[in-house]
């Protein structure tokens, strides 16, 4: 994605045209911002951070059940 | 280790793979989490024996049958069936010979582009053949994908 093409899409996300798929993600609970950032990232760098949170969710799942007295 | 090195051994034995499934819409840019991999593999025999030792380490065995059920991880096996749900040492990996909406190996791979990831250049859906497939596939958790795919479609379109 060139720098334009970026700047385009994350207008369009910011910004979601009337009518638009975007602006149905948006009314059905999708952080469009958040897909801003995803597209700032190659997809080495996407895959890198999903395998952190998951190691990061790896670690903690369950914690709160096993706080429990 | 986790589950990239599950595909930096596929590259590495020379595999014909395509990445599809959740981890093909993380690379598109979805921030959905995905526990396993799912991949399209090419049914031919040498890619079978490539598949079969790449994956061997890792101590593939059936995640839908009960436990205790004789199982022989080896390129027979991969030639008797076209879906397998596995678990692994690296956690869940789904081979299929077929993807829903795209047909075999041959078309999900001319569905494809070539991207930089987990280390190694591998190939995953295009977005839109994705989205295809993620809608053929019609269960809750592919349609739930599609709101922020077609979402990061339209705002590539030029």
């Amino acid at each position: 994605m060139t720098p334009e093409e970026f700047k385009r899409a994350a207008e369009r996300l910011r910004n979601p045209a009337p009518g638009s798929r975007m602006e149905a993600a948006k009314k059905y609970g999708i952080d469009l911002t958040l897909l801003i950032s995803q597209l700032r990232l190659t997809p080495a760098e996407r895959v890198a951070r999903m395998l952190e949170a998951e190691q990061v969710a790896g670690r903690v799942r369950g914690a709160a059940r096993r706080r429990r007295p | 280790m986790s589950l990239d090195t599950a595909v930096q051994a596929l590259v590495d034995a020379g595999a014909e793979f395509v990445i599809i499934g959740g981890w093909s819409a993380i690379l598109h840019g979805s921030r959905l989490m995905t526990d396993d991999l799912d991949i399209c593999f090419s049914r031919s025999r040498e890619n079978l024996r490539c598949l079969a030792r790449a994956l061997a380490p890792f101590h593939p065995r059936l995640r839908d049958v009960p436990e205790g059920l004789p199982f022989v991880w080896d390129d027979t096996t991969l030639r008797n069936g076209t879906i397998f749900t596995l678990d692994t040492d690296l956690g869940g990996i789904d081979l299929l010979a077929e993807v829903s909406g795209l047909g075999t190996f041959d078309d999900v791979k001319a569905a494809s582009i070539a991207v930089e990831a987990f280390g190694r250049p591998v190939w995953t859906l295009d977005l839109r053949s994705l989205i295809k497939a993620k809608r053929a596939a019609g269960r809750e958790k592919d349609l739930r994908a599609l709101p922020e795919l077609e979402s990061l479609l339209e705002a590539e379109e030029p």
